[in-house]
């Protein structure tokens, strides 16, 4: 029988470091590897963490060929204005999947890819599902909602070509106490700013519930997409309340300076994150229920108050002058 | 978990609760405390609307002791230009089984269609209503409207794809007076199930012309008077025992 070794690659982020150490303790993983820009945000004990920036194009690739993984977890997909910039993001994306995939489809061993994509690649428009399943096409409003569905064309594309099944979790916005997530940090501001003619409910997933679906679809080897959705929803002032926060409202014309003056205020929002207080951002779980068995997915607003409660923290008064 | 704190705030989704004083409902509201789920819809607001609802759409109730206490059904209903059927329908619903009543049809444009949104409105498009159906709630999928909403309209055939597996009853809203008055009570007179046969996959195109074409006739004989047969099962072009 092979031997499982998998590739996380996004390994420094939340959700990889969660997935590593989700595989770590299944005795159906062999090896595991993982590759970042930066380390992982928590100790790892089997999982083998090289610092590789997908901008160094040759090391990954050379890495990843000399490892010859027989899954890859790709999370080498990053969001625009969580930890980068909107073009930086993108063009570590791109570069990420095209070495990683390409790299371990010529290695040999392949057997089973998933990519993590999103809900963004949906987008919004009129007279289309506003809480759309994996059948709906998908067709994105946003930049980051275009990579991600190249993301998953590309991905597709080489499980095609090297006949073995790949698949595409389509999460719904994770926010969480350690995730740099652009939209928890805006939630997190002061006043928020919301749009003033709609309040369209959005759903958020809780990272602990994200890896766990990556787990489950490594073993249960998904084939194609699948949306990963907790129950119920929030809506954008109903949201910064629960936080008490003040909410902003603003037209339809002034959101590109709002997202200037937020910026400002340390907490960059890019063109999606704008989508979905607009639009509002869901989608239909049921799928992924069915396939993955997940009936305990955290509710949305639990995330939320989970999100508020985190932001909470009491400093501890004199702190500094006790370490001194 | 306090209620207050737990995913729904206290408030069930399914079935109809009493309305809060006013000023906890504000308190809740300026507060954030309250639940909305995926398809826009605000219990608890509803919840405060539902007495006016009652009071002014007043209905008599025939065969709501057919629709499901719980799980996903389907109520197929005849419709005018307006939103007075819908409304009426919701009311009778709400007044026999304190069920929500979830109405497809809600417009695709910035503010009203939030608005009905929050009040139970879905899209009307095939993959929300399966969405809704398969989150276990009772739907109203309307028959195209019809002129001083006489008669029964047309079907709408990928909804009816969509609902094909579902419990799926046909229903016929009758207003109280001429032309849609309320001079008198409505009458909503849910007749007994339809389903398929088997032999139809889900979706299948054929198979949700028939099933359309099977509660169109059965609204539009409730809608002329006939006491619809029960307790049988009405399946495309036959009849067979439950």
């Amino acid at each position: 029988m092979t031997r499982m070794r998998v590739l996380v690659t996004g390994m420094g982020g939340e959700l990889g470091t969660r997935v590593a150490q989700l595989l770590e303790a299944s005795t159906d993983v062999d090896e595991i590897a993982g590759v970042d820009f930066v380390p992982p945000r928590r100790r790892l004990r089997r999982a083998e963490f090289h610092r590789i920036d997908p901008k160094n194009r040759e090391r990954l690739v050379a890495f990843v060929q000399d490892y010859a993984p027989t899954v890859i977890a790709h999370f080498g997909v990053y969001e625009p204005a969580a930890r980068m910039g909107p073009a930086a993001a993108a063009e570590r994306t791109e570069l990420c999947t095209v070495a990683a995939l390409s790299a371990a489809a010529r290695a040999g061993s392949l057997e089973y890819v998933v990519a993590r994509s999103g809900l963004e690649v949906y987008g919004r428009r009129v007279g289309v599902a506003s809480v759309p399943d994996e059948a709906v096409p998908p067709a994105p409003g946003s930049p980051y909602g275009e990579t991600l569905l190249r993301v998953e064309a590309m991905a597709a594309g080489m499980g095609r070509r090297q006949g073995i099944p790949v698949g595409a979790l389509r999460y719904a916005p994770i926010v969480g106490s350690h995730v740099p997530s652009p939209l928890g940090r805006l939630l997190r501001l002061p006043a928020v700013p919301v749009s003033a003619f709609s309040d369209p409910p959005f759903s958020l997933l809780h990272p602990a519930d994200a890896a766990e679906a990556m787990v489950s679809a490594i073993a249960l080897r998904v084939d194609g997409p699948l949306n990963i959705v907790g129950p119920g929803a929030a809506s954008p002032w109903q949201a910064v309340r629960l936080g008490g926060r003040v909410p902003v409202p603003v037209a339809p014309p002034l959101w590109g300076w709002a997202s200037r003056v937020v910026e400002l205020a340390g907490a960059a929002i890019a063109p999606h994150v704008v989508e979905l207080l607009r639009y509002g951002r869901t989608g239909s779980g049921g799928r992924a229920a069915e396939v993955l068995g997940m009936s305990d997915v955290r509710p949305t607003q639990q995330v939320l108050q989970d999100l508020y409660e985190w932001a909470q923290v009491v400093p501890l008064v004199g702190g500094a002058e006790a370490v001194a | 978990m306090s209620p207050l704190r737990s995913a729904d705030f206290g408030i069930d989704s399914d079935c109809i609760g009493a309305p809060e004083s006013p000023s906890s409902s504000l308190r809740r509201r300026i507060g954030g405390r309250f639940p909305i789920d995926q398809f826009g819809f605000d219990p608890m607001l509803a919840d405060l609307v539902t007495p006016l609802m009652r009071a002014v759409v007043r209905v008599e109730v025939e065969g709501a002791e057919r629709i499901p206490a719980v799980g996903p059904a389907v109520l197929v209903a005849n419709r005018g230009l307006g939103v007075w059927e819908p409304t009426a329908l919701g009311v009778a619903v709400g007044r026999a089984l304190d069920r929500r009543l979830r109405v497809v049809g809600a417009p695709d444009v910035p503010f009203l269609g939030g608005l009905v949104r929050r009040l139970g409105a879905v899209h009307s498009s095939p993959e929300d209503l399966g969405a809704c159906l398969r989150a276990g709630h009772l739907v109203a999928v309307p028959l195209a409207p019809t002129w001083l909403g006489r008669g029964a309209g047309s079907p709408p055939l990928d909804l009816c794809a969509a609902m094909m597996g579902f419990t799926v009853f046909p229903v016929a809203v009758i207003p109280g007076g001429p032309l849609g008055t309320p001079i008198l009570p409505w009458k909503v007179r849910i007749g007994p199930r339809i389903a398929l046969d088997d032999s139809y996959a889900p979706g299948d195109p054929l198979g949700a012309a028939e099933l359309g074409e099977v509660l169109r006739q059965a609204v539009e004989g409730m809608l002329a008077g006939e006491v619809p047969a029960d307790p049988q099962q009405t399946t495309a072009g036959r009849a067979v025992r439950p």
